[in-house]
């Protein structure tokens, strides 16, 4: 009986906390623009960075997965 | 020994084997990354609170800008500008904060044009580090009755803007809507540069291999296609997240973004055919010519095409490029050594290519070779 009980308010508990936490980071979404836009947009200029050297990297495995394949053959 | 009966001792291998033009490549994106990214930009101004105005109001415009350090000026000036005659300077300016501002302006009761809506443009001086400019930042309306040319000349004329303080050090401008973005400049903008260089040289080389047959040449003019190709999907790319972010979308319906895109297409195209032919000497001979074509391709559709009409991409039709006030010597400073890194990285990458390819010849010559020894 006692359990049952607990068990409610503690649904209860965490239903209205996960509502209001939605509706804190909506409240808040709506306040101020998202992540890219802070900060004059410099994250933006981070993110192009960060595509920028993971596209050359990824020329860069290529070209090392055919190096180890011919190295293989070799040997 | 078999290396150089096969490929012979050339220039370019010697030039492939130097290590000082990859360390100078390095430097200069290095350099790059450290000066495009910490210098700061000029003060501008982000936002305003009203868009719209009409004649005769008292407007007190909430003035939001960027890096500005109001609280440390001592003298504070802001103008409504409609032309070089025509300013009105604001009646009171009180200072919020470090990057917010009151401006009380008090639109006089008449234009001095016939027009019904009249754009102008906001200008702050203040004396701690220079002026910023928002252009078109309110719309002046009047309605049809009220009109009177002659006076509203006359009130427009009595304020000066005179001693603007220019900025002190070295900054980047500041743009509107682009704000810190602009440094983009210097990684989408050069990678395309770049990837066109490359794709000079593979040209060059695709049309020596035609006159010579020499199959070093196909192998050189195919490792810096690859690595071009590979430049301009990253260029691609981050122009993408660029424009997210400032045009609100990923992808908008523009002939410069459409014209690359089909360029880029008729590139990786050159990938496919490679791939689907097995005899090295067709290969090359097929994909030298198409390379020839691609690249006779690729210069009108890229630059002629969208400067014909309309576009939203800066340097085409109706919309100017970084220039004049936007790319001053600041930005080119860092631009131009931009490009020239990302064109050696990516010669570097492309002898890298090139290398493996050499090697992997060699080696089966010397096992066909072997069969017959």
């Amino acid at each position: 009986m006692i359990s049952s009980l607990n068990n409610r308010i503690l649904k209860l508990f965490t239903i209205t906390f996960a509502l209001l936490l939605v509706a804190n980071t909506q409240l808040a979404a709506q306040a101020s623009e998202d992540f890219f836009h802070s900060i004059g947009k410099i994250y933006v200029v981070v993110a192009v960075i960060v595509i920028t050297f993971i596209g050359i990297c990824a020329y860069l495995f290529y070209l090392d997965r055919k190096i180890t394949e011919l190295e293989k053959k070799i040997k | 020994m078999y290396f150089s009966q096969c490929f012979g001792n050339h220039e370019t291998i010697y030039m492939i084997r130097q290590y000082w033009w990859k360390i100078l490549g390095v430097f200069l994106f290095t350099y790059v990354l450290i000066v495009g990214l910490l210098t700061p930009l000029k003060p501008g101004i982000y936002s305003v609170s009203h868009l719209t105005t009409s004649v005769g109001t008292t407007l007190p415009l909430d003035v939001q800008s960027y890096n500005t350090h109001y609280t440390k000026a001592n003298k504070l000036r802001a103008w409504l500008k409609i032309d070089s005659i025509h300013i009105l300077e604001a009646s009171n300016i009180v200072v919020q904060s470090d990057n917010q501002l009151l401006v009380t302006l008090d639109i006089p009761a008449f234009l001095p044009n016939e027009q019904l809506t009249q754009a102008a443009t906001l200008i702050i001086d203040n004396d701690y580090e220079g002026h910023s400019i928002l252009p078109a930042a309110i719309f002046i309306s009047k309605s049809k009755d009220t009109t009177n040319v002659a006076l509203g000349h006359t009130l427009w004329s009595m304020s000066e803007m005179n001693n603007i303080t220019h900025t002190k050090g070295f900054k980047f401008p500041y743009q509107n809507i682009l704000n810190e973005t602009s440094r983009n400049l210097f990684f989408h903008v050069a990678i395309w540069f770049a990837m066109f260089t490359l794709l000079i040289i593979a040209l060059v080389y695709s049309i020596k291999y035609l006159m010579s047959s020499e199959m070093r040449y196909d192998i050189y003019a195919s490792s810096l296609t690859s690595v071009a190709i590979t430049f301009g999907i990253v260029g691609m790319l981050t122009g993408s997240f660029w424009a997210k972010y400032t045009w609100g979308q990923f992808w908008i319906n523009d002939v410069k973004l459409n014209m690359s895109a089909v360029a880029l297409l008729i590139y990786f195209a050159y990938w496919i055919l490679r791939s689907s032919m097995k005899d090295q000497d067709q290969r090359a001979k097929v994909s030298a010519v198409y390379s020839v074509f691609a690249f006779a391709a690729l210069i009108p559709l890229v630059f002629v095409i969208p400067r014909l009409t309309d576009s939203m991409h800066p340097g085409n039709g109706g919309n100017p490029a970084f220039s004049k006030d936007d790319l001053d010597n600041t930005m080119r400073f860092v631009f131009y050594p931009a490009i020239i890194g990302l064109i050696l990285i990516g010669l570097w990458i492309s002898s890298l290519s090139i290398r493996y390819e050499i090697i992997k010849e060699t080696y089966y010559l010397r096992k066909a070779k072997k069969r017959t020894i």
